[in-house]
């Protein structure tokens, strides 16, 4: 198409960088955690990478670990104090779960395999990315009360509490990866959904692609002026 | 003596490296001189920590990562109304089901040869998991957040150096009243249940040999003279139910959980990718994705 398509603003500026800063810190925490996954059988050595993850090297990757620890729990606090009543606006709308969310989830697996059948209208934040946040916020307060126990605490709780700790942090580490996994697939890879990514970039994305996917939004938006849209800049923007 | 002359001869066979060793201290003969804690020291060129608690004659109030072996005191008055001590010289028990190992996640921790649960500081990482994980106490970590190096477990070892070499373990070596003995495992508890026998013709009716089935059983065993709560030990030590869950389900379930998870991912690209297209080629807008979508 010749014409220039037209964008709507989706997240701000501090937002973006937000994002970004809490999602390094996340990647990571990820890479540096699998460290503790190399041994399953007590009875044998570890395995794989698990070989070259000893020593020396796993003490600095457990040291890197608990710096990006405190980056990702510092990020949330970046985000407040840039934009308090934004942080407050974009809460509400995240954490209430609506019908339309629940059908929107029903309905999702099959849509994003075969294109139907059609998703129910969404808001600015479809089912999906509450699910996200939701999964999100309990793996950061389970991470964040099992680490600082771990990291601070150990000697002073309980060991049967340490050890229950460790299986918190264990159960987050996979709830979190595969949250993870399937945010990054559908906003990298995924053939329909990938154009969203713009919005966490340059904070805008395509206008039609958000009027299919957050009709509701995009409506509220427009009636009520707020919308912030612009001409597709040429080489940028994140739609291929 | 003739104990003595029984013991402190016995080597284990090199060629049989799954032949059980073990350590067992009648604690009815230990004086609570502390020569196994300098004996322990000296050998493994660990360094002097002076943190003894005041109003106890307990060198340190518990095990450190260079403090491997501890003459633990109880101090208490028996049935007769006399205040008297036990005394229990504490280490790794070196477990057949060990909770070190269980939670370690490098090669650090290991079952070796003739039963001794082995410790490889080049390995270790620091994380603590098996300080948590023991139901004994006895391996530990220091806290020492400015140097990686310090940052390694220590615990007892059997003096597999030592034993391994056909010497018996320093502390045994150095006992005066020769109440550890190091030998066969199985030797040692027939030995020690005689012992308790022993002790009970003399009157010592609560006397008990510890370690012959805890945790798979124990290459660390005990005559002792009381029940071994009265000691701090577990009659009946687990590995933490936690650690159990942690290791055995939650890590394999989540890696197989991942790996379904991509699998999953990529057989819904190839499916959405020729929905996309079809999407496209009957004229929808590239952006407009859902066939179904108005
Ligand atoms: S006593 Fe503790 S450190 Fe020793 S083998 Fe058993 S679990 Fe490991
Ligand atoms: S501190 Fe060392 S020995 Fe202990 S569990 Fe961690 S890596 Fe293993
Ligand atoms: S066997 Fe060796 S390492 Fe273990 S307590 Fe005795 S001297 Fe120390």
């Amino acid at each position: 198409m010749a014409a220039r398509k037209q964008q709507i603003r989706k997240f701000t500026r501090p937002q973006i960088l937000f994002h970004w800063v809490y999602a390094s810190a996340w990647i990571v925490l990820v890479l540096t955690g699998t460290t503790f996954l190399w041994r399953p059988d007590p009875h044998g050595p570890a395995v794989g990478l698990g070989a070259l993850l000893q020593g020396s090297v796993g003490q600095w990757l457990r040291l890197v670990h608990r710096v990006a620890a405190v980056v990702l729990m510092a990020a949330p606090l970046l985000w407040l104090a840039l934009e308090p009543r934004r942080v407050l606006s974009e809460l509400r709308e995240l954490m209430i779960i609506r019908r339309n969310d629940i059908q929107y989830l029903l309905v999702a697996p099959l849509h994003y395999t075969f294109g139907r059948p059609p998703l129910p209208p969404q808001g600015k934040y479809n089912g999906g990315h509450k699910l996200n946040f939701w999964v999100v916020v309990l793996t950061f307060v389970g991470f964040v009360v099992s680490g600082i126990t771990m990291w601070f605490f150990r000697g002073v709780v309980a060991a049967e509490t340490f050890r229950l700790m460790l299986l918190i942090h264990n159960v987050c580490f996979w709830l979190g990866l595969g949250m993870g996994m399937l945010h990054i697939y559908l906003t990298v890879l995924h053939p329909f959904t990938r154009q969203a990514l713009s919005a966490m970039i340059s904070g805008f994305v395509d206008l039609k692609y958000a009027t299919a996917e957050h009709s509701e939004w995009v409506e509220e938006q427009l009636r009520s002026g707020q919308a912030e849209v612009r001409e597709a800049p040429a080489a940028s923007g994140g739609s291929d | 003596m003739g104990r003595a002359a029984t013991w402190e001869t016995w080597k284990p066979d090199p060629g049989n490296p799954n032949q059980h060793v073990a350590m067992l201290v009648d604690t009815s003969e230990c004086i609570g001189c502390k020569a196994c804690e300098v004996a322990c020291k000296q050998w493994n060129l660990n360094e002097a920590r002076i943190n003894q608690e005041p109003g106890t004659y307990q060198s340190h109030p518990h095990l450190d990562a260079q403090t491997w072996t501890l003459i633990r005191f109880v101090e208490r008055t028996n049935d007769q109304g006399e205040v008297e001590w036990l005394f229990q010289k504490h280490n790794c028990m070196h477990c057949t089901e060990a909770g070190c190992v269980t939670a370690c996640p490098t090669d650090a921790l290991q079952y070796g040869n003739y039963g001794v649960v082995t410790l490889d500081q080049e390995k270790c990482i620091g994380c603590a998991y098996c300080e948590q994980a023991c139901p004994f106490d006895a391996i530990h970590v220091d806290r020492n957040p400015f140097n990686p190096r310090a940052q390694k477990a220590g615990k007892c070892t059997l003096c597999y150096d030592r034993i391994t070499a056909g010497m018996q373990p320093a502390c045994v070596k150095t006992c005066p009243t020769d109440c550890i003995k190091f030998g066969d495992r199985d030797a040692l508890i027939e030995w020690g249940r005689q012992r308790v026998e022993e002790l009970k013709a003399r009157g010592f009716k609560n006397a008990n040999l510890y370690g012959v089935d805890q945790l798979g059983g124990l290459h660390e065993l005990y005559v002792l003279l009381e029940p071994p709560e009265v000691y701090g030990l577990p009659a009946n030590p687990k590995i933490s139910t936690w650690t159990k869950l942690w290791k055995y389900a939650v890590q394999p379930l989540g890696k197989l959980a991942v790996g379904a998870g991509l699998f999953g991912l990529a057989v819904n690209w190839v499916a959405a990718r020729r929905a996309f297209l079809q999407g496209q080629a009957a004229g929808h807008g590239e952006s407009d994705h859902a066939a179904g979508q108005s």
